[in-house]
């Protein structure tokens, strides 16, 4: 394994209460870092630093980031500190619903939580991120390059992450400010084995899902939070508006 | 010619511009077209000119896309339509750090979320009609813009939005996303003349084509005819990329 050196630096991490959120403030933790650990309320973040070990470098930074104000929340206990070198959006919701069934509600969700919300968390982080000429990872999808059936809403929203991310990597550097998209497949998370058990046939749900990617597994979330320490730190430093693919293959072609 | 007769089109943001022309353009094919734009003096004044040349088959409805109410009227007054151009647009060019909220909500409210409600809106009768989506996109989808994050983020959304409408509503309904590069029309005339040497800033635009120039309407608007058209019959989830060669590299 690669090991990144993060001492001295402040990262902000959206959406870190579970699944790759969390495995990434874990990694950037023992690398080193100060973690702004986000979630969407208070308890989501107690509940996640407690899972991690003590350690003064963990800042909890709740907010619910569907909102701007709540965007300059996630980012406020940073210009406290005031110093971030990078953010990594990633708080996201995905609900799989059919064209006929995605509500208004459900669309404005979406749309303001996946692609709002980085749009106005790096907004807020550009004063710190200007000063440490730092870098923001957006954390996208496959479906960020490609639709599946049933998911009108991400789709649409993590799409309209990769267009982000070129267009504030073209803004920003001339500023020295890094700005790269990661493009994850399928992830073993909680909630996926939430919705595995939801389907009422766990191993068909995971047999879909393996099927889908070539490798034929799903990702382990510390695998894609391993290469976002690689893509925050000096290796990466030539690399800027990027959509980085991770995905076991399933963008690639059709098995 | 008549490749759109007894077809019934609905052009978003048709009053002028891209829009216009390729109104006009499916006018000439024998379409019947709703012209649409924000007011109702604009709407009345096009629809009525394009009317005189076309009897009989030109209607106008106003609506402000920015409005749900008005979204939601455009498609109850729009009936049975075979053909929705999502042609409408917003573009404010503005750096991240005065980015303001009303813009950010204008923007993607118009150039996704209006296209996205009117194809659920007008979605049984498409489907019923073997119906076509022609969504209006932009080089902004795939090339990075400084000072136009938003409208980048709206426009890549808008290419989502295409593939996963054509995903899932494959094979009764196409969906297809025009991505034009540079074109002359009043939005560009605009974004040209409120920057601080306006003739620069129209030099930048037409460097941007391999082509060396602005597209004039026309030509986008016959990628759109070709998507909307029943000789289009493979095709769809694509984005058509008609940019003079923007995305594909740099002039030296």
């Amino acid at each position: 394994m690669l090991s990144f050196d993060y001492r001295g630096k402040s990262v902000l991490v959206t959406g870190a209460g579970r699944g790759l959120g969390f495995a990434m403030a874990r990694a950037f933790l023992e690398a080193g870092a100060r973690v702004f650990v986000n979630d969407r309320n208070a308890e989501l973040v107690r509940a996640a630093i407690a899972r991690l070990p003590p350690c003064d470098r963990l800042v909890p930074a709740p907010a619910d980031l569907s909102t701007p104000d709540g965007a300059a929340n996630a980012v406020a206990p940073a210009l406290a500190a005031g110093e971030l070198h990078v953010l990594i959006n990633n708080a996201a919701v995905n609900v799989e619903k059919s064209i006929e069934e995605t509500s208004d509600e459900h669309w404005d969700q979406h749309l303001a939580v996946v692609l709002g919300a980085p749009f106005f968390t790096a907004k807020a982080a550009l004063p710190l991120l200007r000063v440490s000429r730092g870098c923001i990872i957006n954390i996208a999808s496959e479906l960020g390059l490609h639709a599946i059936p049933n998911n009108i809403a991400y789709v649409s929203a993590k799409h309209g992450v990769l267009a982000l991310t070129r267009a504030l990597a073209i803004e920003l550097a001339p500023s020295h400010i890094r700005v790269n998209a990661l493009c994850p497949g399928t992830m073993d998370t909680e909630l996926m084995r939430q919705c595995a058990q939801d389907s009422g046939d766990a191993d068909a749900y995971y047999r879909s899902f393996r099927a889908y990617h070539p490798l034929g597994r799903l990702a382990a979330p510390e695998e894609i939070a391993d290469f976002v320490l690689c893509l925050a730190s000096p290796a990466a430093a030539f690399m800027t508006g990027s959509s980085i693919v991770i995905d076991g293959g399933s963008t690639a072609g059709r098995l | 010619m008549s490749l759109f007769a007894d077809r019934h089109i609905l052009v978003t943001g048709s009053t002028r511009g891209l829009g216009y022309a390729a109104a006009l353009k499916f006018l000439e094919e024998a379409a019947s077209v709703v012209i649409h734009g924000r007011n109702m003096k604009g709407v009345e004044a096009t629809a009525s000119a394009l009317a005189r040349q076309h009897p009989g088959r030109v209607r106008g409805i106003a609506a402000d896309l920015a409005d749900r109410k008005a979204q939601d009227h455009l498609a109850a007054e729009s009936g049975e339509i075979d053909v929705l151009v999502n042609c409408a647009g917003v573009f404010r060019d503005q750096l991240l750090q005065h980015a303001g909220e009303s813009d950010w909500r204008d923007m993607i409210e118009v150039n996704v979320t209006a296209p996205w409600r009117l194809s659920r809106a007008l979605l049984p009768v498409m489907r019923r009609r073997q119906g076509v989506i022609v969504n209006v996109g932009s080089d902004a989808a795939l090339l990075g813009y400084a000072g136009s994050a938003a409208y980048c983020a709206s426009k890549g959304a808008l290419a989502g939005l295409t593939r996963a409408l054509a995903t899932e509503l494959a094979p009764e309904v196409r969906a297809l996303c025009v991505c034009p590069g540079p074109i002359d029309t009043d939005m560009m005339r605009e974004s040209v003349a409120s920057h601080p040497d306006p003739a620069a800033a129209r030099r930048l635009w037409e460097s941007y084509p391999l082509l060396g120039r602005i597209a004039d309407p026309a030509e986008i608007a016959e990628a759109i005819l070709f998507a909307a058209s029943p000789a289009c019959t493979f095709q769809t989830g694509a984005l058509i990329i008609v940019d003079g060669g923007a995305t594909a590299g740099r002039r030296p």
